[in-house]
């Protein structure tokens, strides 16, 4: 196809002016500088001995030596441990992202064992709410959302099955190595287990366009988000940017991005894998066959009368495709070449129109039929099979992948020499050994990649993962960039910390709890957010940890918690996404059902339905990344539409007239008791003197206001059940006290 | 250079926002609007929107882009085709090169226009009667007939005409404007969506910011008098009560902060109370039109039903742009109205009709009002429409040339950029790739698309990727 204007002359500019035989290739990876061989992050990890220190009296751990050592090297001092209240607020935040219940504050407040904050700690990543925390996170790095994106939009019916996998992934402290694993080549590596076929969903999150014509291209685009996120999720690399060219800033050849994509050259979706078997899905088989002889001529007839329909629509999708997709279309499945299995099956869902949908075209008396055959059929329903459990999966085309090559300018149609699958030359300069595992239609390929990732040597990845968790507890990593180690991201802060904790991590066998504890039980993750003038002069990022960091809650623990203190949030786990109601006036394309029942909507924000199109606005305002990308580190921005969300959104007020009614339940009637319970509901602590008055005086001033509105016979939000004896003005002021609380910063912010 | 390329690329706070921006913006003006309007006391808070300075003079202050989704055949409204007609009914000769079409037509016959075209004003312009109303304008537009994009389906070229790439996930034009020069109505968002019908295809991520903070993200005004989503006191609150509320939150909030008094973000956070609480009776003003006199309602042709609904739109802008709002999108026929792949002639009198009028009292009322001069209007869909007919009475996708023009804003009047093949399928003279648009309205604004870049990802990164220039020829 010849392309014009500027695309054009940049690649025969491209073309010209570098083109690359293999010998280059070769020839550059000799050409790496020592600076670059030296690199900081591709060194082997030593554990490296913990420093001497002198205020030997503030160690807990290892960690905390790492701390101080660089504290004291600059004259500075840790902040002051936090108080009891504040740590198990963190702590449950971090690890849960839900508020401790005032009992549970009371219980560790009360605690003067040696071993009480250990005792919280294992107690939250023993519970079922620390995995729907932490996978959220990895969610992030995912890009996971429920839809294709694009114009349609359409749902992804069973990809939830993937993000139930990651919160029982965390929860039952899987190994990262074989996490990854799972995720990069679980159907080859471990095709027996269900689980690790869901995990390669990972690399099917890609938006992808249901109605795309050029599909050569289309495939290109989604081999480049897949290399683009797996080399910054698993190695910290900015690949994306050695698409057109060698990285201009790391030692990444653009021949480096394309071994890297051809691991996935061979893959393909597959969106029916059948996660059932034995003797259920026996079970299940005798069914259907039953159901099927029933029906049999019933769906006989349908088919025969919308066959012509069928062909009709078949023609139409099939004439709309370039002369090269046709062509892979048309040929035989056993004359197909690897390329031309990759075309047929990106082109298959747009031929394949269903009965059902063909039905709605008929007309006259045709149509009647259908839909007195639709009802006969669905007498059927009874005796009828549910559906089976599925999973959307990435898996391998076959034995033989399409060839890969170096592309001018990144540009798709613009081969240049060929690749073989291969790691950054700078770490592994051979090509990778892989071959097709046995009695598997599958290439081999991801198996050595997921090998190479998951082991020990590879300096990168534990590395990374490493510095993530350690970024999510403090939100910021010993390196500020947790997907770029490369030159253009942060140097680590304090790189023999960052060295012990990958050693360590890799020593306790991957285990990300273990990890989880070793740093929460430090003295540096229990320092207080106090400031110090000095410290911050000199640094005013706090990348030493002199102070915990004081940040800002996500939009789904603002929901999450705010429904917690409510006492409306529903805790069940996993399947299908829910659908807590759209604000009035915002609509989506591919749609928003509305759950039959309306708990379902107060369900942990994890479970929240994810329109790639449309984000769930709660969410989307307090800076949810957009899932067209892999998003290492949120932004955490401060607007006013956030106000307008959390003042006006009437849901928000919705929860706050729980949040009264709990508390009314609770204290009963007087001021005080109702502001020092609302306050430990909400912060987890009493009221201050000052406060408790400053609450009084809000509580009767609002109720004056509000006598007003009900003198004029209008509705004010109040409690369900109000006590007899209970002022309604009163009540309702008491709604607008809790709604402020839960306004608030000290509500909003991990302290 | 490389170390002051050294910045983070995910902003944890706006303090590091701040590291991030340094090296792509002329300089931020420290004192925010926030601040001169009393809002803060502090001295140091970094303020993402506070106006700040272009990087050269600018001649548009505002813009108003008016976006006929769906595609908009230039073929039968700006660029007429006398050897189309002379091909009517045969294939196309295989010299103008066979492209991919999204419907596969390229083998369909060739179909000229059914229209009339005149030439108007002293320019010569040649408009056809769809566009009788405009046609009055054209001294004033420049008209470029050379326009070419890449994506050959709705969803990636309106994603591409917004920000650049024909995949989802990049910033819009208009947030990377605000997040170049800051706003200058703290009051109401910076920049602006107005849909007269459906969502446009791809939504929201339309006026995303992408990677940039949420703070530039456009804001999509609603019909009515809440155009923000949230923007109502909640359950009948009258202002009093809502008052106390937001005095009562302010007082938690300021005790939290004097036990925290470096932290110059939970300041902030005061401060975005008061804005939304200012937000609520900004926002309503602006949307109410009631107040405008009959004559210029006519203008805009509020006064039929045909053309209400957009010259309400149309109007709107105008409003939006006097207070401040630098970037105002207006869809016509939003949900790909124009997307006329059989029965163009019905389609697209339908939408011309709709716009016509409402686009033409929009430039004789920002004329009259003298602010012409400063807002740049924009028309134009994601692509035109091909040479070629669909179905006997429609035209397909054409990205490979098509017309949009531009009026006001220093941009020189009555002229041409550019032509397309004799068939209208190709742009063949001084092509002008989206790029290069986009870096033409950016430096209307007083903004180098070079060097305006965002860390992202360890790129500095610019709103026209690594392509796109300024078409000077647009110019006065």
């Amino acid at each position: 196809m010849s392309r014009r204007g500027l695309r054009g002359a940049l690649i025969a500019a491209a073309v010209g002016s570098i083109l690359v035989p293999l010998a280059r290739t070769t020839e550059s990876a000799k050409q790496f500088t020592v600076q670059q061989r030296r690199w900081w992050a591709f060194q082997r990890i030593v554990k490296p001995t913990v420093p001497q220190v002198k205020n030997k009296a503030w160690l807990t751990n290892d960690i905390d030596a790492f701390i101080l050592a660089r504290l004291e090297e600059k004259k500075l001092a840790p902040a002051p441990s936090a108080d009891r209240v504040t740590l198990i607020r963190r702590a449950t935040l971090d690890l849960t992202g839900l508020l401790p219940s005032p009992e549970e504050v009371q219980a560790f407040v009360s605690d003067t064992s040696q071993a009480a904050f250990e005792k919280v700690v294992d107690r939250l990543l023993a519970s079922p709410r620390y995995g729907e925390r932490w996978a959220r996170h990895w969610l992030d790095l995912a890009r996971y959302a429920d839809s294709e994106g694009f114009k349609s939009d359409e749902t992804r019916p069973n990809i939830w099955r993937y993000r139930d996998y990651v919160i029982d992934a965390f929860n039952q402290d899987k190994p990262y190595a074989r996490f990854i694993k799972e995720q990069i080549a679980g159907d080859e590596l471990y095709p027996d287990d269900p689980a690790a076929l869901v995990a390669t969903g990972f690399n099917r999150h890609f938006p992808d366009e249901s109605n795309a014509r050029n599909l050569l291209q289309r495939r290109q685009e989604i081999l480049n988000d897949i290399t683009d996120t797996v080399g910054a999720v698993f190695m910290g690399m900015t690949f994306g940017c050695a698409r057109c060219h060698d990285h201009k800033y790391d030692p990444i050849l653009q021949k480096d991005y394309y071994s890297l994509q051809a691991f996935f050259a061979n893959t393909r979706i597959e969106d029916h894998w059948v996660l059932d078997s034995g003797s259920h899905r026996k079970q299940w088989e005798q069914q259907k066959a039953n159901w099927e002889e029933k029906t049999k001529d019933i769906r006989a007839e349908m088919h025969r009368l919308v066959q012509s329909e069928i062909e009709k629509d078949y023609k139409e999708a099939f004439d709309k495709f370039p002369p090269e997709i046709q062509d892979a279309i048309t040929t035989q499945g056993d004359q197909r070449t690897p390329i031309q299995w990759q075309m047929y099956h990106k082109a298959k869902p747009q031929l394949e129109a269903s009965e059902q949908e063909a039905g709605t075209h008929l007309k006259a008396q045709a149509k009647e039929r259908w839909g007195e055959l639709k009802s006969e059929l669905a007498k059927f329903d009874a005796v009828k099979p549910a559906p089976e459990p599925l999973a959307q999966a990435m898996i391998d085309n076959g034995r033989e992948s399409p060839k890969t090559y170096v592309l001018a300018v990144g540009v798709y149609d613009a081969h240049q020499q060929e690749v073989q699958p291969g790691f950054l030359s700078i770490l592994d300069p051979a090509p990778a050994k892989f071959s097709p595992p046995e009695n598997k239609n599958s290439t081999g390929r991801r198996s050595a990649l997921a090998q190479w990732l998951a082991s020990a040597d590879n300096p990168l990845t534990a590395r990374v993962m490493a510095n993530r968790i350690w970024h999510y507890h403090f939100g910021q990593g010993v390196v500020g960039t947790p997907s770029d180690f490369g030159v253009m991201g942060d140097r680590p802060t304090n790189q023999p910390l960052l060295d012990y904790l990958t050693a360590t991590f890799v020593e306790d066998g991957w285990s990300i709890k273990k990890m989880h504890r070793l740093i929460m039980l430090s003295s540096t993750y229990r320092q207080s957010a106090k400031y110090n003038v000095e410290a911050a002069k000199m640094d005013p990022e706090d990348r030493l940890f002199w102070r915990y960091s004081r940040h800002r809650l996500e939009g789904e623990a603002i929901r999450d918690t705010t429904l917690q203190v409510s006492g409306r949030l529903n805790l069940k786990m996993g399947g299908p996404g829910v659908f807590p109601p759209l604000p009035p006036g915002v609509e989506t394309r591919g749609g928003w059902k509305k759950d039959e029942d309306p708990s379902e909507a107060e369900r942990r924000s994890v479970y929240v339905f994810v329109r790639r199109n449309t984000r769930y606005p709660m969410f989307q305002v307090f800076d949810m990344p957009d899932t067209h990308e892999s998003c290492p580190r949120r932004n955490a921005t401060v607007t006013g539409p956030q106000a307008l969300e959390l003042l006006n959104n009437e849901v928000v007020l919705e929860w706050a007239r729980s949040l009264a009614g709990r508390v009314l339940n609770d204290a009963g009637l007087t001021a005080e008791a109702q502001i020092d319970r609302a306050w430990r509901f909400v912060y987890s602590r009493p009221a201050s003197n000052e406060e408790r008055k400053d609450a009084a005086e809000f509580l009767e001033r609002q109720t004056r206001i509000l006598e007003m509105r009900l003198a004029k016979s209008e509705k004010l939000v109040v409690p369900d059940g109000l006590p007899p004896g209970v002022d309604p003005a009163r009540a309702a002021a008491l709604v607008d006290l809790c709604h402020m609380l839960v306004n608030s910063n000290e509500f909003l912010y991990v302290n | 250079m490389e170390e002051k390329l050294r910045h983070h690329w995910a902003v944890a706070s706006r303090r590091e926002f701040f590291t991030r921006a340094g090296s792509g913006l002329a300089g931020i003006a420290l004192a925010s609007l926030l601040r001169s309007d009393g809002l803060v006391a502090s001295t140091n808070i970094p303020d993402p929107l506070a106006p700040k300075k272009p990087h050269h003079g600018p001649t548009a202050k505002s813009i108003i882009w008016l976006f006929m989704e769906g595609g908009p055949s230039h073929l039968d409204l700006f660029d007429p085709k006398p050897r189309l007609m002379e091909l009517a009914g045969q294939p196309m000769p295989a010299s103008f090169g066979r492209p991919i079409t999204a419907m596969g037509t390229s083998n369909n016959t060739l179909m000229p226009s059914r229209r009339t075209f005149k030439q108007y004003g002293e320019s010569g312009i040649w408009v056809s009667d769809w566009y009788p109303n405009i046609a009055e304008h054209v001294d004033d537009l420049a008209v470029v007939r050379s326009v070419w994009a890449d994506g050959l389906n709705h969803v990636g070229s309106v994603c591409q005409m917004n920000t650049g790439s024909i995949l989802a996930g990049r910033p819009a034009m208009g947030a990377w404007t605000t997040y170049g020069l800051g706003s200058a109505n703290r009051n109401l968002p910076s920049f602006v969506i107005l849909l007269d019908a459906q969502e446009p295809v791809g939504g929201p991520k339309n006026w995303s910011s992408g990677f940039l903070p949420a703070t530039y993200q456009g804001t999509q005004f609603r019909q009515g008098d809440t155009p923000i989503l949230h923007l109502k006191s909640p359950l009948g609150t009258t202002v009093e009560q809502q008052r106390s509320k937001i005095d009562f939150l302010k007082r938690l909030n300021e005790r939290f902060s004097t036990q925290n008094p470096d932290d110059t973000e939970l300041e902030a956070r005061i401060a975005a109370y008061e804005l939304a609480y200012q937000m609520q009776a900004a926002a309503p003003e602006a949307v109410d039109t009631s107040k405008e006199s009959e004559a210029t309602k006519k203008l805009y042709g509020l006064d039929e039903p045909d053309t209400a609904v957009f010259g309400a739109n149309c109007l709107l802008a105008r409003r939006l742009v006097e207070r401040g709002v630098r970037f105002v999108e207006l869809y016509a026929g939003s949900g790909s109205g124009w997307d006329a792949h059989s029965k163009i002639e019905e389609n697209h009198s339908k939408r011309c009709r709709a716009s016509d009028k409402p686009i033409a009292g929009l430039l004789a009322d920002l004329k009259s009002r003298g602010m012409l001069q400063d807002t740049l209007v924009i028309w134009g869909g994601e692509f035109g429409r091909t040479p070629f007919n669909e179905k006997g009475d429609g035209r397909d996708h054409n990205p490979w040339g098509f017309t949009m023009w531009m009026a006001g804003g220093g941009v020189k009047g009555g002229h041409y950029v550019g032509t397309t093949d004799e068939i209208g399928l190709r742009a063949v003279d001084r092509p002008c790739h989206v790029h290069d648009i986009h870096a033409t309205i950016l430096w209307l604004l007083g903004l180098d698309h070079v060097s305006l870049t965002y860390m992202h990802n360890g790129r500095a990164e610019r709103p026209t990727e690594v392509y796109g220039s300024v078409i000077q020829e647009l110019t006065a």
